[in-house]
């Protein structure tokens, strides 16, 4: 994983312009827009959405850009602030941030007693899932719920720990652990299908899994 | 086929153990025993090696170029709110 402290150094208190603050911003925050756009493309529905919420969060950064503490990881700051621009404009009659109703312990116990019946992947399909073309990733990907989506988005795309994805998305580690679990049995069950409709591989999904194998899925 | 005991229940624990392994949330002593595990069990490394590609995989389609105006949109809206009111 990057470091993200790079190109951001300590300003004294009091002694910088607005000027001055304004180049440290393009200079330091700026460099992450493509990360952001990435991450906005996962939760908006359509690339002009998507600039238009970065365009958002990037405005709100600059805002509160006294409050970030330099030396501390600015994107994993500018994804949060990312993250509640995305709640507060898209999903404002939800009061719950990124909540879903199956968030229970109970739910992760049984995901997790279902867990080795799940994969229905063979070896020569680990082959054809590399060779899916992006589109078809990106399109299983939007295709889990969104809770579950941007919990594998931040650990596996951008590397986060599970504390930082917790601080990101403003839920509890526990939480995130029970999402990426959910969420990467669901995005692997599609992905199989996607290889397996463009015949890439000969795998064949297990169909004798136990009943409790499905309860996971919504 | 080798022995998943050491790493819990074989199937439930094991996967798990090995999600948190390769999100590297494992504790030296844990790290080791996957580390260890995976050496002799086929169906652990089949699983591993599986996870190991749809993480790739995944990471290599998000990789998004914003568009060329995004920044400058951003400068020039950060500009704008310069000239507007600051309530800090």
């Amino acid at each position: 994983m990057s470091t993200s402290q790079q190109g951001t150094e300590a300003v004294p208190e009091g002694r910088e312009t607005e000027a001055q603050q304004r180049a440290r911003f393009e200079r330091d925050a700026l460099q992450y827009v493509d990360q952001l756009y990435s991450a906005a493309m996962r939760m908006a529905r359509n690339p002009a959405d998507a600039e238009d919420l970065v365009q958002e969060a990037y405005t709100k950064a600059y805002s509160a850009f006294h409050q970030y503490k330099p030396g501390t990881n600015l994107k994993a700051w500018l994804y949060r602030i990312l993250t509640n621009t995305y709640i507060n404009l898209y999903r404002k009659r939800q009061r719950e941030p990124l909540r879903s109703s199956t968030d229970t312990v109970e739910d992760w116990q049984m995901a997790k007693a279902a867990q080795h019946t799940s994969t229905g992947l063979r070896s020569a399909e680990a082959e054809a899932l590399d060779h899916l073309p992006d589109s078809d990733v990106k399109q299983a990907l939007q295709s889990i719920p969104e809770e579950f989506r941007l919990a594998v988005y931040f650990t596996d795309v951008e590397g986060y720990a599970y504390k930082e994805v917790a601080e990101i998305l403003g839920i509890p580690i526990g939480t995130v652990m029970s999402r990426l679990h959910r969420g990467r049995k669901q995005l692997r069950e599609l992905l199989a299908d996607y290889a397996a409709t463009r015949g890439l591989g000969t795998a064949q999904k297990e169909t004798d899994r136990p009943a409790a194998a499905g309860q996971g899925r919504k | 086929m080798g022995d998943c005991q050491s790493l819990g229940d074989c199937g439930d624990e094991r996967i798990a153990r090995l999600y948190e392994y390769l999100d590297g949330a494992l504790s030296v002593d844990d790290l080791k025993d996957v580390r260890e595990h995976l050496e002799g069990c086929e169906e652990c490394t089949h699983e591993y090696d599986l996870e190991c590609i749809i993480r790739s995989v995944v990471k290599r389609s998000c990789q998004e170029v914003a568009p060329n105006t995004l920044k400058t949109r951003i400068m020039s809206r950060i500009s704008e709110l310069r000239v507007e009111t600051r309530h800090d």
